[in-house]
């Protein structure tokens, strides 16, 4: 009942915005007409033009995304179980936190060039923080009592890491991936924007350029559902590899 | 010859507070001894040290003659919380001990199951820790400490969060289960009547001495009636006014 009330309000929505364009002759440039968009974004589709982008962009996201969640998850692992070195890099990487990633990207384009590269690492860089920082909290929230049972049980460091301390902080951990998935979409597509050639978000420039505001879009929507469809199925692996009775 | 003694065992913190202080005690083979005490007593800390899991500032503890230096293989231990893992199904949890060591072979998972219905829990060996009543946990945590049939049992406070129903049905559990081979138990409480009925032997602890020993002189196997006889009273009443430090003639004649 509510999800029909929802999808009547985008009906409304986009019909008002349909309605009022044309009685008050707003410029396509300004804001095009939905159905130009809906066209433009089916001649993209059917056309051809618009797969190429969706699948640099899709390949920079799930490269970076991958990279990013696996280094961000091992470091996350080092740091947690071994004290010296959290304490020795903690400062380093709260400071590294606020740097604004995307910011590098025009030093990016310096040492990588122009291209996928630079993309996939502003990518990379940007999922990496979430995965270390929810990796560290996971493996250390875990429940002293049980650490004294493995313990008494003697078991190895690491036995108790992968049978213990992983298990235990896999909520925590993949709540962080589902953090990355939504940022890895955001760094590849602003990514694209500073140095990409291919990809949506060089797309968006093009269009720009070319003052297509109907293919901006058309783009924004290809972006909106990419980034859903990942997010449910971070969302979906969430609750697969959790899908046995969790306390915590 | 006894199998744990402990001796001239004392623990103190950095800090310089002393925890325990110079601790004597021997535990006979075979011999259910309860640790009473009011909370942070101690009695916790010195379970710790005859587990291995805590090193005695002086003194030491053998087990079996020898001196413990870590936590063992004999010995098995049950925490207050039943810390069950909570991914696991009850019969990885029961196994944990056997499958941290090695490979579980199909002879630990019949010991497993067997264990599981002597704890009442027949058919359950499928299902989650969150699946299972508190009582269930209890059961499940008491069952994966004697999977290895370790010949030295420590629990602390096992069945203090249960209801009194409950409680009972665990604590002729347990004493089940350790008449089977002849566990050697100290067993910490802050329930008198509980250790009353368990133990042969009671150690009265308080702030950080042992300030006192009951034996408890009642036949076994100890039943339902047993709890409500004026014997097991009487010896309630003596442990209490242990516990308080006061003469316990009073109440004795009381009782009688």
């Amino acid at each position: 009942m509510v999800r029909l009330a929802s999808a009547l309000l985008l009906v409304l929505l986009l019909a008002g915005w349909e309605v009022h364009c044309r009685v008050a002759g707003v410029s396509a440039l300004v804001v095009p007409l939905p159905s130009a968009v809906l066209r433009t974004l089916w001649d993209g589709l059917a056309g051809g033009y618009l797969l190429p982008h969706l699948w640099v962009t899709t390949a920079e996201m799930g490269m970076g995304l991958a990279a990013g969640c696996t280094i961000g998850f091992l470091a996350g692992v080092l740091l947690a179980e071994v004290p010296v070195l959290r304490r020795l890099f903690y400062p380093y990487i709260l400071a590294s936190q606020v740097v604004p990633k995307l910011a590098l990207g025009p030093l990016f384009i310096v040492w990588f060039g122009f291209g996928m590269t630079s993309t996939v690492v502003i990518t990379a860089l940007i999922c990496f923080f979430p995965l270390l920082e929810n990796t560290m909290t996971g493996l250390q929230q875990v429940d002293p009592n049980k650490r004294e049972l493995f313990r008494m049980l003697r078991a190895t460091r690491l036995q108790t890491l992968l049978r213990l301390k992983i298990p235990s902080g896999l909520p925590v951990i993949l709540a962080g991936l589902r953090v990355a998935v939504v940022l890895a979409l955001v760094g590849a597509v602003v990514g694209e924007f500073i140095g990409g050639r291919q990809g949506l978000g060089a797309s968006i420039i093009a269009a720009q350029g070319m003052m297509d505001s109907t293919m901006m879009f058309a783009l924004f929507i290809v972006i909106t559902v990419l980034g859903m469809i990942v997010y449910q199925a971070a969302a979906g692996l969430e609750r697969w590899l959790l899908r046995r009775p969790w306390k915590g | 010859m006894s199998f744990v003694s402990i001796e001239q065992a004392g623990y103190g913190v950095p800090s310089g507070g002393t925890i325990l202080d110079r601790i004597d005690w021997t535990i006979g083979e075979g011999e259910f001894h309860a640790l009473v005490g009011r909370s942070g007593c101690g009695k916790t800390t010195l379970l710790k040290l005859v587990a291995g899991l805590l090193a005695p500032s002086t003194g030491t503890v053998r087990i079996q003659g020898e001196p413990v230096r870590g936590p063992g293989a004999q010995v098995g231990f049950v925490f207050q919380a039943p810390t069950l893992l909570d991914w696991r199904t009850v019969l990885d949890n029961l196994l944990l001990p056997v499958s941290l060591t090695r490979r579980p072979q199909p002879a630990d998972r019949r010991k497993a199951e067997e264990l599981l219905d002597l704890v009442g829990l027949t058919g359950l060996e499928g299902r989650f820790p969150s699946q299972l009543s508190g009582g269930q946990q209890s059961r499940v945590a008491l069952a994966r400490a004697l999977v290895t049939e370790p010949p030295l049992l420590l629990l602390d406070e096992p069945f203090a969060a249960l209801d009194a129903i409950t409680r009972e049905e665990l604590q002729d559990d347990l004493l089940k289960l350790c008449a089977r081979h002849r566990t050697t138990v100290l067993f910490v409480t802050h329930d008198i009547a509980e250790a009353v009925y368990l133990a042969d032997r009671v150690a009265v602890m308080e702030g950080g001495h042992l300030r006192h020993a009951l034996p408890v002189p009642l036949a076994r196997p100890r039943g339902r009636d047993v709890r409500y006889s004026p014997r097991f009273n009487a010896l309630c009443l003596e442990l209490r006014h242990a516990m308080d430090g006061k003469p316990d003639r009073p109440a004795l004649e009381r009782a009688s």
